[in-house]
């Protein structure tokens, strides 16, 4: 590119005081030279990938998930994943799993959802939203406004257990080479540095996560929190099928579940599984998450 | 033995600029007699090995924070000193939901208006922290409490409280228009927004959102207070309580310059505020808490308090060097993520809770483990830049008896590269 400049008439030479002053914030030459070759090559953008999953006409949610499981529709292995795929079976919404990752997301963030019939544009429906769509989909109610007690006990699953959660999957060392690694990790690359470096990555989003309420990270402290809620929640339970005496599961089952059932399933493969202990004192949530487990 | 409860210092007319520190003396002032311990203000995080305020002292045992407080007291007295005592299963329940409700949604609400909104932040709490801290930490701490407020808040996406962000949004935006070669720099206007203009828009654009946060917030605590005297229960305070007056009172008594969350309260709970006014009165005494009072030896006629405060010890040289040292540390990019790691380490080889043998030695192991990935790390970057080094020596970019000419190339053709040649090139490929 730069060939046919060194010809260009008609540019004044600089006047000697410039340069010299120019001289001394100028990139050195070698390393000009490495940059000068930049970029080598453009390529043309890349063709949408045209998966197996593209052909399918119904809605598809996409998630964390084994493309095998995802096929016969077991739950995720994420619990914010799990947790809406959950809900939208519960109410009764058809969908197809699509085993996705971060990068995938418009937000960011799985899960999000493509609707088989969308209103407006061909837009994806992050998980914030989802529950608003499924509610006009099929006029389910919406929980929040039933209950007054409903944000507040959520508030013991979004804090308290999932910082017991954090920890005990990416900060306990046994537990992250067993489950973490294998299902988060080793499916994205086959690459052994590329591994380290998202292991690297996740241990350390997990630990800022963590500190950021807190100045140390105090294993105890997590699990005594994380038993306190398990505690409060099955009183909240009591002795109902499901949580504030509905008839059907709704979104504060799911919710539940979604935690409820990876910390007791034995596909995952703990190591140290002391919130399974904690939560096996609570007979009505096992059975609780024994009943939902029937949805799938 | 009196116990020696340590907080972040009196701010705002109220015995605490800290939440929790807020709800614990609180827990203190209803559940433990006036003459079983003292409040000190010591405003240092590094005087518990925790380095975290609240802390207890007893001997030679610390706890930090509130919960941890609370279930010690209750080991220490035999539950005598315990005021959840009388609570059935549901309350208890509810007990434990609603502290989690209160610590996870008013934290973030007191951050943004404390820390966030740059003026009641450089107007209010800053000057607060100025009044309360001691050289060096009133230099070191506040910058420090200041980032981690907004980084606990930045999933908010309010930023707009926030006047630094703005300004780095609008350098940004204004470096990028001329990067992008739209407008030739020196014709772009430099907009003068002045404060009072800021917050006209900031006000209005942030309004909705502050507005669904409060509700959030106020409404089940409203609803659980119904016309009861206290939230749980109608005689008898709880420790919820306890920590709700900690949280309210920061978001109720501050005199800030933007009072939006004081407004949002008075207009959606009104029960609430009186219920929040009622229990300062009740822990914290009827008169303003002044930062002299925490140091009664120090001032010469010490007016009568409602908390049996004790004057810190004044920090020694020792204190100060270790202060500037670790904060030093902190700033220094590698050493600073080594020093995270130890915050795990340490926190697990000092607990004494219901830690199998087995489990805390696996996981000193496993920080140790991550501390040597540090290291790893350190290797691979300098790696990396010798191995760049390397590969340019090899394709010929350092030849020594080049050099001498490629200079004297330079000299001739820059401006023709950088006037004439690469900016019309750069606009080509972004087809501009």
């Amino acid at each position: 590119m730069t060939s046919d400049n060194h010809d260009t008439p008609g540019q004044a030479p600089p006047t000697a005081p410039v340069t010299r002053a120019r001289d001394y914030f100028r990139v050195p030459a070698p390393i000009k030279r490495v940059f000068d070759q930049f970029p080598l090559v453009t390529y043309s953008p890349n063709e949408l990938p045209q998966s197996a999953w593209a052909s399918q006409h119904g809605n598809r949610l996409f998630v964390f998930a084994d493309p095998g499981s995802a096929r016969r529709g077991r739950p995720s292995f994420n619990p914010q994943c799990l947790k809406w795929q959950a809900y939208l079976k519960f109410v009764g919404i058809d969908f197809d799993l699509v085993p996705s990752t971060n990068h995938a997301s418009p937000t960011g963030a799985l899960p999000f959802l493509l609707p088989a019939h969308p209103v407006g544009g061909n837009t994806p429906i992050p998980s914030g939203k989802l529950q608003k769509w499924a509610i006009e989909q099929v006029h389910c109610e919406e929980e929040q406004q039933l209950n007054l007690r409903f944000e507040v006990y959520a508030s013991l699953l979004d804090n308290r257990l999932r910082n017991a959660w954090l920890y005990t999957l990416y900060l306990d060392a046994a537990n992250f080479n067993a489950v973490a690694r294998r299902i988060y990790v080793e499916p994205s690359t086959t690459n052994g540095l590329v591994r380290a470096a998202l292991s690297a990555q996740l241990q350390q989003a997990a630990r800022d996560e963590l500190l950021k309420t807190a100045e140390y990270i105090d294993a105890s402290a997590l699990e005594a929190g994380a038993g306190e809620a398990l505690e409060a929640l099955a009183t909240l339970l009591g002795d109902d099928q499901h949580f504030f005496g509905r008839p059907h599961p709704g979104l504060f089952d799911a919710s539940v579940f979604a935690y409820t059932h990876l910390i007791l399933d034995e596909r995952m493969g703990w190591k140290h599984n002391r919130l399974g202990q904690l939560l096996q004192q609570h007979e009505n949530l096992v059975q609780h998450r024994e009943r939902l487990l029937k949805f799938f | 033995m009196v116990l020696e409860l340590h907080v972040w210092g009196p701010a705002f007319s109220l015995p605490s600029i800290d939440p929790q520190c807020l709800a614990t003396i609180a827990y203190f002032s209803l559940a433990v007699p006036k003459d079983a311990w003292v409040l000190v203000a010591s405003s240092d995080p590094s005087v518990s090995p925790t380095n975290e305020l609240p802390a207890l002292k007893n001997g030679p045992t610390w706890v930090s924070q509130f919960r941890n407080i609370v279930d010690y007291l209750r080991q220490y007295s035999d539950g005598a000193w315990d005021l959840d005592s009388n609570l059935n299963a549901l309350e208890t329940a509810d007990n434990t939901a609603f502290s989690s409700f209160l610590e996870s949604r008013a934290q973030p609400l007191i951050d943004l208006s404390l820390y966030v909104s740059s003026q009641n932040y450089w107007q209010c709490t800053s000057p607060a922290y100025g009044d309360l801290l001691q050289w060096p930490n009133q230099w070191l701490l506040p910058p420090r409490i200041h980032s981690a407020a907004k980084a606990r808040t930045a999933h908010l996406g309010l930023s707009a409280l926030d006047l630094d962000a703005m300004e780095d949004q609008r350098k940004r935006d204004h470096s990028a228009a001329v990067a992008a070669g739209k407008i030739p720099a020196n014709f772009i206007q430099r907009p003068r927004d002045t404060v009072s203009k800021l917050l006209g828009r900031t006000s209005h654009q942030s309004q909705f959102r502050l507005e669904a946060l409060t509700g959030e917030l106020f409404e089940p605590l409203e609803a659980m207070l119904g016309e009861k005297d206290h939230l749980l229960t109608a005689d008898r305070p709880t420790s919820l309580d306890c920590l709700a007056t900690g949280y309210l009172a920061l978001a109720l008594v501050p005199e800030l310059t933007f009072p939006w969350l004081r407004d949002a309260m008075q207009s959606k709970a009104h029960g609430l505020t009186t219920y929040t006014q009622r229990m300062c009165h009740k822990c914290y005494g009827t008169a303003a808490v002044k930062v002299a009072d925490a140091y009664p030896s120090l001032s010469p006629s010490p007016s009568p308090s409602h908390l049996p405060w004790q004057t810190p010890e004044r920090a020694r040289l020792a204190t100060v060097g270790y202060t500037l040292l670790n904060s030093l540390a902190d700033n220094t990019p590698i050493l600073s993520s080594i020093r995270a790691q130890n915050r795990l380490r340490q926190a697990v080889e000092s607990s004494k809770a219901d830690l199998s043998d087995v489990e805390r030695e696996a996981l000193a192991k496993h920080a140790t483990g991550m501390k040597k990935d540090v290291l790893v790390s350190v290797a691979a970057a300098v790696g990396g830049v010798v191995a760049l080094l390397g590969y340019m020596v090899q394709t010929g970019f350092f030849s020594p008896e080049d050099e001498e000419e490629y200079v004297e190339e330079e000299y001739e053709e820059e401006p023709f590269v950088i006037d004439a040649g690469e900016a019309p090139d750069a606009f080509g490929v972004m087809g501009l």
